[in-house]
């Protein structure tokens, strides 16, 4: 129960900071309109290209945008000395770090609200519930592997380097299975035809079960001196 | 009783000794000034007080309990205020200290009391970004006594305090073990009753009572 109070009161204090402050969904939001309009040129799309290469233009993105929304989560409150004041109450480490990947997953859900129509408008992507599902099932998981690394990173001088080194390799799984479920609901055919064992958004829920565990229980020692 | 226990603490930043060996005993309801020119080792000396980094070598022992295996329990019973005041600027006063007061298991009354006792109710949806320095000080300490430890930590508290801040200073005190830096002699005289000079990291004693021999 005070696991759960204190993991709801640090997201919503880093959700009510950024409502306030609007440092990082404005650019989060432009970022990702840009991020389209440039793969529109570069790849010179038109209507036949575009619903083609939209899953792998849509998780690029979403692997860039995740990864300066998760590098935001530790780093600011590392230099102003408030995760110092967090870490020294007796919330405990994982509760803390819940929180912080509970708001970094909900600042990554906000530039998907941006990210998909803006896809359906420039790429002519086809944006189906299923779509949708699989970049929520999946943002879960990378909410939970990308906020350990930032916190590790957060601890080091080079950590806009280090995040990324260390977040991607672990990513690619939801990138690959991610990659997969869309392309199948954007080509209008239905997961039903895939075998169990290989269903996309079951595979992403055990990514994200298995990861959850592993970095709420893996942020004491990262977090604590 | 001790409220602090410190033997041969050691505490090293790769090869540089920062601070140690160093001895410490300190009872309780003492407070303590630690003074020292910059470099001397008193943020080292209290961010391993305030249990933030573990000690590389030595044993440290705070109001009973073991300060490397049972951090947990003394974090509840300690209040801690470093450099940096490490509150969330776009939060209000009154917010800032609900948020730690959560984080402490404790209501929104007991923010409201610390609000209170620091005397920023009147600025209480005041975001803090938009107070001073001071007052963004007064803040902090608020928050450090928010849970009424047992145990102040304080590193240079005084910094940006009008008058009337560092006579809170004084009632904040009141009852408590203390172990505060600072650069300000009269302010630790009139706030405490023991004094430790460091000097490179090393207790160079009690500053108060050392004489100049031949000088």
């Amino acid at each position: 129960m005070r696991f759960l109070a204190v993991t709801l009161a640090v997201a919503r204090k880093d959700i009510r900071s950024e409502l306030r402050g609007r440092e990082l969904l404005p650019a989060l939001a432009q970022f990702v309109v840009l991020a389209l309009i440039i793969a529109n040129f570069a790849f010179d799309l038109d209507l036949v290209d575009g619903p083609r290469l939209s899953p792998g233009i849509l998780w690029l993105v979403l692997v860039f945008a995740g990864l300066v929304s998760f590098g935001r989560a530790f780093a600011a409150e590392k230099d102003t000395g408030s995760l110092e004041a967090m870490l020294l109450t007796p919330a405990g480490a994982a509760a803390i770090f819940s929180g912080k990947a509970l708001s970094a997953a909900a600042m990554l859900v906000a530039c998907e609200a941006v990210l998909l129509p803006a896809m359906a408008v420039f790429l002519g992507s086809p944006i189906s519930p299923l779509v949708v599902a699989t970049v929520l099932v999946a943002t879960v998981g990378m909410a939970a592997v990308g906020c350990l690394f930032a916190a590790l990173a957060a601890q080091t001088r080079a950590r806009e380097l280090l995040l990324p080194v260390l977040a991607l390799p672990i990513w690619v799984p939801f990138v690959v299975v991610g990659g997969r479920a869309v392309q199948v609901a954007m080509s209008g055919q239905s997961l039903a035809a895939l075998p169990l064992a290989g269903q996309p958004l079951l595979v992403l829920a055990d990514f994200d079960i298995l990861f959850l565990v592993v970095a709420t229980l893996a942020a004491r020692y990262v977090l604590d001196d | 009783m001790t409220a602090v226990r410190a033997v041969g603490v050691v505490q090293r930043f790769g090869r540089l000794v920062a601070l140690g060996p160093l001895d410490l005993d300190l009872a309780v309801g003492s407070r303590l000034a630690v003074l020292g020119g910059n470099g001397a080792g008193k943020t080292t000396l209290l961010r391993v007080l305030a249990t933030v980094t573990r000690p590389a070598a030595g044993r440290l022992e705070l109001l009973g309990l073991d300060a490397a295996h049972q951090r947990d329990r003394l974090r509840a019973r300690l209040g801690y205020l470093g450099h940096q005041v490490g509150l969330y600027p776009a939060l209000t006063v009154l917010e800032n200290l609900e948020f730690f007061a959560t984080l402490h298991g404790l209501s929104r009354r007991e923010a409201e009391a610390a609000m209170l006792l620091v005397r920023l109710a009147p600025l209480a949806r005041r975001r803090v970004e938009q107070l001073s320095r001071g007052q963004q000080q007064r803040l902090a300490l608020g928050r450090a006594v928010l849970h009424r430890p047992e145990l102040l930590v304080l590193d240079e508290p005084d910094a940006s305090l009008d008058a009337e801040g560092r006579a809170l200073l004084a009632e904040l005190f009141e009852g408590r073990t203390v172990v505060m830096a600072t650069h300000d002699p009269g302010l630790a005289r009139e706030l405490c009753d023991r004094a430790m000079l460091l000097k490179a990291g090393r207790d160079a004693g009690n500053p108060w009572t050392l004489r100049v021999v031949g000088g």
